[in-house]
């Protein structure tokens, strides 16, 4: 009979699901770190970014991240001649900065970190950032070093081929990286992350820091 | 996005001659701060269909060699509309350029053209779309207006003052502007 046929192998190809689904479901663990770079879709087998100590060029000698210690840390990766996204995502840190009230705000630092070390400068970066806001601190280095802390904290970025002038542009990822005051990295803020949501970010940091 | 070219393409059309803009340069601020209020701002020569709404230039900090000009073109014609150039005074080589978000990595890359749709709008605005201000010959201070000519497909030219806007600024109008929608 055609029905019964039509039954049994209904039946069949339920109770195949059924064993598949009981052989590899797994309900999906909460993610520790939910707020690592969304927008960055690592691949699944890829580890997290691990952050962690740098020394970088600043106007006035080497900086390194521990000299913040005690402070989050925001750092974004950018570079001066950037005409439109860098100018927005540090407006969007300095926006962020000056809603924070003054005690919090004085236990919060942020780095820009130049991805294009060979026009800027550690001197022309401290013309550059406080024209955003005097917390923004901005770092150099050598081409190598660059590509070492833009590895730790996962910032992407490839410069262009320069045109007849010598002019060229950069394409970089555009993720503000939290740094808790122990110097951990513990997230990444997408870009075109609001205020709002920067503030909400640093006031996670600081409340998690005090209740330890 | 119509034909992206390599940013490091140059376009030998896009640099200004100086000497084309030196008497709109010296134009009186008078003149300059009331065109800049007379928005929707239209100076098309014999083409009425094309609108260019709230333009602004990005105040960068000084020394900064680059920025760039953000505004709405409105088509209200019936034909499609392509920005095909455009020429300032301040800058060196102004070039149309795009921006891609590819899974995180801001790309901007020269295009050709930017397309207008009849009876359609579009945005250049931070982020997508925008008229790059590449080697400023000077710096730009807040409060001065950049002077942009913009030329379309059909030949016809729109002459265009620009202010100059801090980002602090710019965020400002955003968020009320987002908040003014609600
Ligand atoms: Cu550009």
């Amino acid at each position: 009979m055609p029905t019964k046929t039509l039954l049994m192998a209904l039946i069949a190809a339920l109770s195949a699901i059924l064993i598949l689904l009981a052989v590899f479901w797994e309900p999906v663990p909460p993610r520790p770190i939910a707020r690592i770079a969304p927008h960055e879709r690592l691949p699944a087998a890829t580890a997290p970014p691990a952050g962690g100590e740098f020394t970088l060029q600043g106007a006035q000698g080497n900086v390194r991240l521990s000299d913040f210690r005690g402070k989050v840390v925001l750092i974004y990766f950018g570079y001066t001649y950037c005409p439109d996204v860098c100018p927005t995502s540090l407006s969007l840190l300095a926006q962020a900065l000056s809603e924070l009230a003054p005690n919090e705000r004085e236990r919060v630092q942020g780095i820009f970190i130049s991805v294009d070390p060979e026009r800027d400068t550690a001197a022309r970066l401290q013309e550059y950032t406080p024209f955003f806001h005097p917390q923004i601190v901005g770092l150099s280095g050598t081409a190598a070093q660059i590509a070492r802390v833009a590895e730790q904290y996962g910032a992407r970025y490839h410069k262009q081929a320069p045109d007849a002038e010598g002019r060229y542009a950069v394409d970089h990822s555009s993720a503000t990286y939290v740094v808790d005051p122990q110097g951990r990295l513990t997230g990444a803020l997408p870009h075109a992350s609001t205020p709002t949501q920067i503030v909400a970010a640093v006031r996670e940091q600081l409340a998690s820091a005090a209740s330890r | 996005m119509i034909g992206p070219t390599c940013h490091g393409c140059p376009d030998p059309t896009s640099t200004c001659p100086p000497e084309k803009f030196k008497a709109m340069k010296f134009r009186s601020s008078a003149i300059t701060l009331a065109a800049a209020l007379a928005m929707p701002l239209s100076t098309l020569a014999g083409e009425a269909d094309l609108t260019v709404v709230a333009p602004y230039v990005r105040m960068v900090p000084p020394g900064t060699p680059n920025s760039a000009a953000f505004m709405t073109i409105a088509n209200n014609g019936t034909s499609d509309r392509r920005l095909v150039k455009a020429d300032s005074p301040v800058a060196r080589a102004v070039e149309l350029h795009s921006h891609t978000n590819e899974q995180g990595l801001m790309r901007m890359r020269q295009v050709s053209a930017i397309e207008i749709k009849a009876k359609s709008r579009t945005e250049l605005k931070s982020g997508g779309y925008h008229v790059m201000l590449i080697d400023l010959r000077q710096p730009l201070k807040e409060g001065e207006t950049v002077a942009l000519t913009l030329t379309f497909d059909d030949g016809s030219m729109s002459r265009v003052d620009a202010p100059v806007r801090k980002p602090q600024a710019l965020l400002e109008a955003e968020q009320a502007s987002a908040h003014g929608r609600h």
